[in-house]
């Protein structure tokens, strides 16, 4: 699933956003010095959670990033839409913020055999507009994600559909082509997502715009003064519990040290994605928590090109090598990260704790090792080449990593030339081949959608639509394609656990550390969840007064 | 010429450019590397149905001329297009967000031509100190960029002292006024400087004039002469200076909008920009360029007004 990358804006690069300061110079020190263990990087700890809200609220406001441009579920595939509309419309299953799944609008969901999903609806689930859910909805909301002419951001979830139908007034069946792990795990995000038929109808091309979302979240869609604010007013017509919190306003703080003096001022009252040159900032005021929880996300390095020097392994297992991580961590990150070689999060393997050893024994070593680096690098034949690598002032996770990419070469004989873009040009390199013309890497941070690995690991697949370089390993594919039809959790996970060491092995990308969730919450409330579950789970109901 | 012939001339002219502004604006897209088909599908790998729905639903296999045209009769008909991001008319977006952003420009001009005015007088008509620390302060605003006063001012005046809020437009008059004033400043104060320097300029020059000195030695009391002779004469150059400050402070929202998270048309702009959501991005082009002329004209009209000595067939070959 290609969730995560538009603009290092979106997935879990939102936090770049930033007219970051660039301390550039901080790094470049850094890197000057002998790599660091991780004991020295700043302290930073995980909480599972804030702490329950003592009583209601009337009404809190909320800082993001940018403003959704629409809050059709078909189109939320972005940071800011999805964690305004985890509120509003619900899915069938529901990812808990232990990052677990639960049933969420079907009771249960069940398959007789391997190609069929069964989902049986919650009875009397009203919808904000006032109808009462039924198996039509369902149908007609997943149907809409696989109609060509919507251009569904979810559309891949649902490539190995054939049909869905109703089978039942609350019952509704779905055919595969073949056997899909991942299919029932992402009916748990916005791919899920059941809105009212008739709601959606009546709004027409409008839907998602204006007027009512018309779904069956605790909070509806109340004033959206474009622009500036929106606000999810309470649904009393909800099915399950009551939001403790009346009104929610959702400000749209489009830079980021504009987005820190709201937080620290009290103007807006919490938010999601702090920018790491913030952490300091929010860290000692006063006016409230900054918490990080388990985001599920790695920064990496993105190989976009194995036409040039990279096509040899070689090269890119030194280039892994000679990385600074600890440094880039302290810098980059804010100190709030963990150095890794692995693509996925440790969390993400959490399901099964024989595949979670699986996936990470044997990876090379976070620390840097200079002398093994040169050697490959002169094995390669690659010594003095040339590199070019995309950077860009969007947030200094992006333009601290590509100077400590540059700063490795320069140590062990490779030319890393560094080249700029537009924060605004970004984005292209995500979505544009030309874009990525003439460039052999990239910074990207990847978030998984689902609590599964997976979710990146589907990314080198031949011919998968982020796989940039053109990797293409028939044995990749086929264990791949195992894993997918393999609905046992435990025997999948042992799968992808090779998948994982296949791609650290060839060094697809260049993992570089793990990217924890920020958040902050002011001295009114609490009760927010801390992990990155807030983009499908309704959080903002959890959130109430502190005292 | 009569004044209706001349204000007809102009509107015509007027319209003759914005076409041509249309087709440079409309032709610049085109040149723009990038494609929005994909950016519409943001990272995900599209069927070839769904590239060709999404072509043809915006148009974006046709040659260049038809564009062109259906978009020109189309804004005949007050149709922008739709979005590409925002999946919206493009004439409700702009709906959305002018009044913000005119109600900053407003806020803004008043300051500038307030303490710009008064600046600029005071510094020519007191001289000595008076004058000196008005050049400084002046020389001070005019170096200041307004995205690092935006900075600054934040950082004073809402994060330190707590005086203002730290961004957004608020509800109401009062509740509005309070919300623009940091960003209204920020944004006023080169302009400010500006004005005050050129006014002072104008009405040094008139004041070393023979008129002036004329004038004084009947016994005009100083309070007219200043008013009649040098304030008058000088007004014609700080009216030309005031178009040009309309037109920075359209151009200039862009730096202060997303500093202070207003949501007005210029930080639409920079995201349409970003997003290559071409029919937002024509629109506020245009308008933008609409909104420069008629300030252009109104300035234009004023001036046989405020200096009797100009009559509009000078306007012409000047301006």
């Amino acid at each position: 699933m290609t969730l995560t990358p538009r603009r290092p804006a979106r997935g879990g690069r939102a936090v770049s956003l930033a007219l970051a300061s660039l301390s550039a110079f901080a790094l470049v020190t850094a890197c000057a010095g002998p790599p660091r263990q991780s004991g020295d990087q700043l302290p930073f700890k995980l909480s599972a959670g804030t702490p329950a809200a003592k009583g209601e609220i009337d009404s809190f406001s909320w800082a993001t990033y940018a403003e959704p441009p629409t809050l059709d579920y078909i189109q939320a595939f972005d940071y800011p839409q999805n964690t305004i509309l985890s509120n509003v419309c619900e899915s069938l299953m529901r990812w808990t913020p232990q990052l677990t799944e639960q049933p969420g609008l079907a009771e249960q969901a069940t398959n007789p055999d391997p190609n069929t999903w069964v989902f049986d609806l919650r009875p009397n689930v009203r919808f904000h507009d006032g109808g009462t859910m039924t198996a039509d909805d369902v149908v007609f909301s997943l149907n809409r994600q696989m109609d060509p002419n919507n251009s569904s951001a979810w559309a891949s979830v649902f490539q190995n559909v054939d049909s869905i139908t109703k089978t039942g007034p609350l019952q509704v069946t779905v055919k595969l082509k073949s056997p899909d792990s991942q299919f029932l795990q992402y009916m748990a995000t916005t791919a899920g997502v059941v809105a009212s038929a008739q709601g959606v109808q009546a709004a027409g091309k409008d839907y998602g715009t204006t007027g009512s979302l018309d779904c069956t979240g605790p909070f509806k869609l109340g004033t959206w003064t474009k622009g500036q604010s929106l606000n999810l007013d309470r649904f009393d017509g909800y099915w399950g519990t009551k939001a403790k919190a009346k009104q929610v306003v959702f400000k749209f703080l489009t830079d980021s040290s504009a987005r820190t003096n709201a937080l620290l001022t009290g103007d807006v009252d919490g938010g999601y994605l702090i920018p790491s040159e913030s952490y300091a900032h929010l860290r000692n005021t006063s006016a409230g928590t900054l918490y990080f929880g388990e985001g599920l996300s790695t920064v990496n390095v993105n190989i976009t090109n194995m036409q040039g020097a990279l096509g040899d392994v070689r090269v890119r297992k030194a280039l892994s090598l000679a990385l600074d991580r600890s440094g880039f961590v302290n810098t980059g990150l804010g100190g709030a990260g963990t150095v890794t070689t692995s693509l996925t999060a440790k969390a993400a393997w959490s399901a099964d704790p024989n595949a979670q050893a699986a996936a990470f024994n044997g990876l090379p070593p976070t620390a840097a090792d200079i002398a093994q680096a040169t050697q490959l690098v002169k094995d390669a034949g690659a010594t003095g080449k040339t590199l070019t690598m995309a950077t860009s002032s969007i947030g200094q996770d992006v333009s601290l990593l590509a100077t400590a990419v540059q700063s490795a070469g320069a140590r062990i004989g490779l030319n890393i030339q560094l080249k700029t873009i537009a924060p605004n040009a970004f984005t292209a390199l995500f979505t544009d081949p030309k874009a990525r013309d003439g460039i052999d890497m990239f910074p990207e941070t990847y978030y998984l959608s689902i609590t599964d690995p997976m979710d990146l690991l589907t990314n080198f697949q031949t011919g998968s639509y982020q796989n940039y370089s053109g990797y293409s390993d028939k044995s990749y594919d086929d264990l791949a394609k195992q894993a997918i039809g393999t609905y046992d959790p435990a025997q999948r996970l042992s799968l992808e656990a090779q998948l994982n060491q296949k791609a650290a092995d060839q060094v697809l990308w260049i993992p570089v550390a793990e990217w924890p969730t920020s958040l902050f919450l002011n001295k009114r409330i609490t009760g927010a969840p801390t992990t990155i579950s807030y983009l499908y789970y309704p959080w903002a109901a959890d959130v109430g007064a502190a005292q | 010429m009569s004044f209706l012939r001349f204000a007809l001339r102009r509107l015509l002219e007027m319209a003759v450019t914005l076409l041509g502004a249309s087709f440079v604006i409309f032709g610049a897209m085109y040149l723009a590397p990038g494609d929005p088909a994909s950016f519409l599908l943001s990272g995900r790998s599209a069927s070839p149905a769904a590239l060709a729905a999404i072509n043809a639903q915006y148009h974006l296999n046709d040659p260049f001329a038809v564009r062109y045209f259906r978009w020109l009769g189309q804004i005949a008909h007050g149709d922008f297009g739709r979005s590409i991001e925002y999946r919206t008319d493009v004439s409700r977006l702009l709906a959305d967000r002018l009044p913000s952003t005119l109600t900053l420009v407003a806020m803004s001009l008043l300051l500038v031509l307030a303490i710009g005015l008064l600046l600029g007088w005071v510094g020519a008509v007191r001289g000595g100190a008076t004058d000196s620390t008005i050049l400084v302060t002046t020389t001070v605003a005019v170096g200041t960029p307004s995205f690092v006063a935006a900075v600054l001012l934040q950082g004073l005046f809402a994060v330190r002292l707590g005086w203002f809020p730290t961004g957004g437009t608020g509800q109401g008059f009062a509740d509005t006024v309070w919300h623009l004033t940091l960003p209204a400043v920020a944004l006023a104060l080169y302009l400010i400087g500006m004005l005050a320097r050129v006014t002072r300029a104008a009405m040094l020059e008139q004041l070393a004039g023979e008129h002036v000195a004329v004038a004084r030695s009947r016994g005009v009391p100083e309070r007219q002469v200043i008013w009649r002779h040098v304030f008058r004469n000088a007004l014609g150059t700080v009216l030309t200076t005031a178009g040009l400050i309309v037109s920075t402070l359209l151009i200039c929202t862009v730096l202060v909008e997303s500093a202070f998270s207003i949501g007005g048309i210029g930080q639409l702009l920079e995201l349409a920009t970003t997003t290559k959501d071409f029919p937002t991005v024509q629109a506020i082009s245009l308008l933008i360029v609409a909104l420069f002329m008629v300030v252009n004209l109104v300035v234009d009209l004023l001036h046989p007004l405020v200096d009797p000595r100009i009559t509009l067939n000078d306007r012409r070959s000047a301006g």
